[in-house]
């Protein structure tokens, strides 16, 4: 958003120069991408074809290509499940994280109550712990419970964060104290006030919270290895491994299946960038 | 500037943490592995030492457990079953093989109307192994698929229902079943699990460039000197890059070289003869007979006759080294498991040049002491914890994979031997074996081999375990070309600790 | 205290026991009956355990198996952490200018944060794989062959941390870019005016200025580093010769893993790794300038 100026205007050689480093960092970011895509779209007998067009092979160029391949992923590798359950199971760990940080961020900024500090305290301990220890006990609980292969055994041990509480709290501590009189004089009680005020007016944050987790939710790999055995509840990154370990000699196959797995999350990143950004920064940037 | 002092002071601090745990990691270590806390040193001769009250008593495992104390199999619980009953099923077959057994299972379902099973494929042995040791009482499926090589792991476990109940409590007659498998899967006097799919490792090869080397595609070669002579032939002619592409998989190269190579050089792979007359204590394999089965593979690769390509962790590269475009394999040795599968995906032209008709199959290559190979494949383990019902019906499926018209379909579909001898006298199996030889190689094999212990091949308790060890071991010699004997010696050490921690390291 | 009060106090604990019984059960419980866990060896199928004592922390910590793991885990870290900064950083720069179709690129750079671990792994495993991957057959090193480059000992490692740096890059460059947009532009026409050439601006405007964001990037990639997972198990399944890729959470949770039938064992390592991240988490945390808030 910062005016041009003669800083920001590169001329000549040196805009060249620069266009060619960029142009060389994008192709090589994108060539992992790209082969995927390409193969997908490969049947089965052009991923060896090394014969070469102008010194590229055939293999990587976008000729001879078809759909079969993908509708083969889809249907063999039960694609269409596995991203339902992802869907799920993100949601639901996205609408639990959310609410009741919502409750428990507003609860340590509008409320007194004894023993707060400590509180807060123990809730960022939290954080600190990290998953691997937390799993290996978890999945006891989860079998003891009887909840292996359920979508609550998935989704409940997740439906808080401390992360969330801590960023909310950061964002909720920025109402001004007006609103918090004008709400009393209203009338509204902490409900009403977290209803009608502070969550409308900590809405973009509210959003990109929602965001965060849902893409930490999509992106879990070990925990829904660990409780889900059967199809019916797989989520669709171990999905990917089964797809890739059911066909270990059909590697267009499993890269439909990664393309097809990739493409949800990359809409959803799209449409939500501007929180994707703002969730990001929210505790990097100063300011 | 304080900035920047600031940063140095804490960039360095990041750096000083990094040292110090990096130096503390290396240079605080006691030398020991893991496996050994909280257990005393193990002796050679005894058996497992236990620690504290906890450890159940060694079962020799030739004592024949009495057949009233085997846990039961309730075989008739399913006479007055009115509604189906569900069992699931987890099995690790892909491709071809998942297709058949799905179409049986399909089959087996609208036969009858009292049970209706469930298939859950988890893609693989290992899948199906740390799936089903995770899994708790009520999550565990009624009927299991585990590989030959947790054979002592699935009858210790405490987890399932021995075979040998079922059959007692109905009187079912295992005459029928192939006399190898049957005594392969018997320990303690009963039969463990239900042999299924019985594969061993045959020669896969491109005749055509058999051909181009001057070699006649129908004479693969059987000992290791003709393996030797062959393979120079097709890497000096050009018809391949390679003679023939070895790998160290854990299912694969790196078990069999020393496993099934000590059978047919009619060498022990462990004491007490092979566990079989008593449970193992050590392992054999650093002795003069592996050492030179090894350096001689050693040295194939190093005259660049044979290449190791790997673990076969996610793609059968031994078996896509003989379709590689730049530097192909004119042999392998693989499963017969895949023959089915490998001859759809030639058909589908996956490969330029090499059509189905170009595959050829041999008879694994090796010491010609011994004929045959050991029992190789899967086996078929009821759990305990269902329903009387569920048990029932798992039994019955059970039976029903075994039937010999089954497994004649079953074999054909896939190319594994028939566990049931009379199928091989049923069609489709027995045109199959008439009109397309290749699937009968893997059939001979098994049957020429004698029931010695010899060659019945290595029970041992951590015996998947060991098999990672010889695997690393394997990898080292013929990708890392370390010295052929400090390697297994070193590998033969670590078997047999993992050997004597065995029933800490298991609970069972 | 008063009625009042004690309506708020209710009213807090309501909306405080979600979050607390959650995190309680699965987080607090999971973490003290770990450690409590780690004091035994066993486990297995019939659940027999023996009871080892405190020694069984210090052993694991001292035996091979482990010292080996935090050396691989400590390495990746080193591998993929300040390049990932860098590779952020750079690209950030790159970036920076405003040059027509600068946004097709920041999104170009921006892309590999739309792809999970798994969808990661198995794009640059399509890359790695010996026989059919795309690498050996177009690039003429002959490491990429047989058995591969996620099997060569020694540059297993650094590939798996070429496939976390591609994947953390999106990531990290919209991080930075962030931080580089929210530097005053006046500043740099200052230093411009007194004579400052384009690498001393670098050095004196924008690094001290991102440098809380570097911090905040480094935590981060530190963490995810320490956490690799999913890449291990779905490319090296720990590594050529057993272990030369086995991390330690490889170690708890790995099928191949030697300690993967025994609860007490993999509950002693997990402690031995929280108590690690804890060190490194706090030294980095106090790096961090107060006034930022961390997330």
């Amino acid at each position: 958003m910062a005016e041009t100026n003669a800083l920001d205007r590169v001329t000549g050689a040196r805009r060249f120069g620069r266009y060619v480093l960029l142009a060389v960092i994008a192709f090589i970011v994108l060539f992992p991408i790209y082969t995927t895509v390409i193969f997908a779209l490969k049947p089965g007998t052009g991923v060896l074809d090394y014969d070469k067009i102008l010194g590229i092979p055939k293999a990587l160029l976008p000729v001879d290509l078809t759909l079969d391949t993908l509708r083969t992923a889809w249907h063999q590798g039960n694609l269409g499940r596995y991203l339902l359950n992802s869907t799920i199971m993100s949601v639901a760990i996205t609408v639990g994280q959310v609410v009741t940080s919502i409750l428990a961020a507003y609860a340590f900024v509008f409320m007194r109550f004894p023993f707060k500090n400590a509180l807060f305290a123990l809730f960022l301990a939290t954080l600190l712990v990290p998953a691997e220890v937390t799993i290996l006990a978890n999945t006891d609980t989860i079998k003891s419970l009887g909840w292996v292969d359920t979508y609550q055994g998935l989704v409940v041990p997740f439906l808080a964060t401390a992360f969330g509480v801590f960023l909310l709290r950061q964002v909720f501590r920025t109402v001004p104290d007006e609103l918090r009189e004008a709400a009393a004089l209203d009338g509204l009680g902490h409900v009403g006030f977290m209803r009608e005020v502070v969550v409308p007016l900590s809405r973009p944050a509210v959003g990109a919270l929602g965001l965060f987790c849902f893409l930490a939710a999509w992106n879990q790999y070990l925990w829904p290895q660990q409780i889900t055995n059967d199809p019916q509840h797989r989520t669709v990154q171990i999905g990917l491994n089964t797809l890739k370990s059911a066909n270990p000699d059909r590697l267009n196959l499993v890269t439909a299946g990664t393309l097809i797995a990739a493409i949800p999350i990359a809409v959803v990143i799209i449409i939500f960038q501007r929180q994707l950004v703002r969730g990001l920064t929210a505790g990097a940037v100063k300011g | 500037m304080k900035a920047r002092r600031r940063r140095y002071r804490r960039y360095s601090a990041v750096a000083a943490t990094l040292v110090v745990a990096g130096s503390f990691a290396t240079a605080c270590g006691n030398g020991k592995s893991i496996l050994e806390i909280g257990q005393p040193k193990p002796t050679d001769s005894a058996a497992p030492s236990g620690t504290g009250s906890a450890q159940p008593t060694t079962v020799p495992s030739t004592t024949a457990v009495p057949a009233a104390q085997l846990p039961p199999c309730p075989v008739h619980a399913l006479d007055d079953v009115t509604k189906p009953v569900s069992i699931t099923f987890w099995h690790a077959m892909n491709s071809d093989l998942e297709k058949t057994l799905k179409a049986l299972t399909a089959q087996y379902n609208a036969s009858q109307s009292k049970v209706r099973v469930t298939l859950i494929n988890q893609t693989g042995y290992e899948q199906n192994i740390s799936k089903y040791k995770a899994a708790s009482v009520s999550s565990r499926p009624n009927l299991v698929q585990m590989p030959e090589y947790v054979l002592q792991l699935m009858a210790d476990s405490g987890t399932v229902i021995p075979v040998q109940s079922c059959v007692n409590a109905e009187g079912y007659s295992l005459d029928d079943l192939l006399p190898r498998a049957r005594a392969y899967y018997t320990l303690r006097g009963a039969l463990q699990g239900m042999p299924f799919n019985i594969s061993n490792p045959v020669l896969f090869y491109n005749r055509a460039r058999f051909a181009k080397a001057g070699l006649d595609p129908n004479k693969p070669p059987q000992s290791l000197e003709e393996l030797r002579a062959d393979s120079e032939k097709i890497v000096s002619s050009g018809a391949a890059k390679y003679g023939i592409a070895l790998d160290h998989s854990l299912d694969a190269g790196g078990g069999w070289f020393l496993e099934q190579w000590s059978a047919k050089a009619d060498a022990l792979y462990a004491n007490n003869e092979n566990g079989r007359a008593a449970p193992a204590t050590r392992v054999l394999f650093d002795g003069p007979t592996g050492v030179t089965l090894m350096t001689f593979l050693q040295d194939m690769v190093k005259d660049g006759l044979a290449t190791d390509v790997g673990n076969l962790q996610s793609t059968p590269d031994n078996l896509l080294k003989l379709a590689d475009p730049k530097q192909p394999a004119a042999m392998t040795i693989n499963s017969t498991a895949a023959l089915s599968s490998v001859l759809s995906l030639l058909k589908s032209g996956f490969a330029p040049g090499f059509s189905p008709a170009d595959l050829g199959i041999g008879p694994m290559p090796g010491p010609q002491v011994n004929p045959g190979t050991l029992v190789g494949g899967a086996a078929l383990w009821l759990t305990k914890g269902h329903s009387d019902v569920e048990t029932a019906a798992t039994w019955d499926y059970v039976k029903f994979l075994l039937q010999p018209q089954v497994q004649s379909t079953w074999a054909a579909g896939t190319g594994y031997v028939p566990a049931d001898t009379s199928a091989v006298a049923l069609n489709p199996i027995k045109a199959v074996y008439t009109a397309d030889p290749r699937f009968k190689v893997a059939y001979e094999q098994l049957n020429a081999a004698a029931d010695t212990p010899v060659e019945a091949g290595p029970v041992l308790g951590p015996q998947r375990e060991v098999r990672i060890v010889t695997s690393n071991a394997v990898e080292a010699i013929l990708v890392g070309r370390a010295d052929v004997q400090r390697t297994l010696t070193a590998a033969a050490a670590r078997s047999n600790l993992l050997i004597a921690q065995w029933k800490s390291s298991v609970g069972g | 205290m008063s009625r009042s009060r004690w309506r708020e106090t209710l009213l807090a604990l309501v909306f405080l026991l979600p979050s607390l019984a959650i995190l309680g059960v699965f987080v607090v419980y999971p973490l003290i009956r770990t450690m409590w866990l780690g004091l035994y060896r066993g486990g297995g199928f019939n659940g027999v355990r023996t009871y080892v004592g405190l020694s069984q922390y210090w052993d694991v910590f001292q035996s091979n198996e482990f010292r080996h793991a935090l050396g691989v885990t400590l390495l990746l870290a080193l591998i993929t952490v300040p390049t990932g900064l860098a590779v952020g950083l750079g690209l950030a720069v790159l970036a920076d200018k405003h040059l027509r179709g600068m946004r097709f690129f920041r999104t170009v750079y921006s892309s590999t944060v739309a792809t999970s671990v798994a969808v990661a792994s198995l794009m640059w495993l399509v890359l790695f794989q010996p026989s059919i991957g795309v690498l050996a057959n177009i690039l003429p090193f002959a490491v990429l062959k047989d058995p591969g480059i996620l099997e060569d000992p020694h540059l297993a490692l650094p590939a798996l941390g070429v496939v976390s740096i591609w994947a953390n890059a999106g990531f990290t460059f919209i991080i930075m870019t962030a931080a580089m947009q929210s530097i005053p532009r006046d500043l740099y026409e200052s230093a411009f005016v007194d004579g400052a050439g384009g690498w001393r601006r670098f050095t004196n405007v924008t690094l001290p200025l991102v440098g809380p964001t570097m911090v905040f990037v480094v935590l981060i990639l530190t963490i995810r580093a320490l956490q690799t997972y999913a890449e291990i198990d779905l490319l090296t399944g720990g590594g050529p010769q057993g272990d030369r890729t086995t991390t330690i959470t490889y170690l708890i949770y790995g099928s191949k893993s030697v300690i993967s039938f025994d609860d007490g064992l993999q509950a002693t390592v997990a402690v031995l790794l929280f108590v690690i991240m804890l060190i490194v988490s706090l030294i980095q945390f106090r790096g961090l300038d107060r006034r930022v808030h961390y997330g």
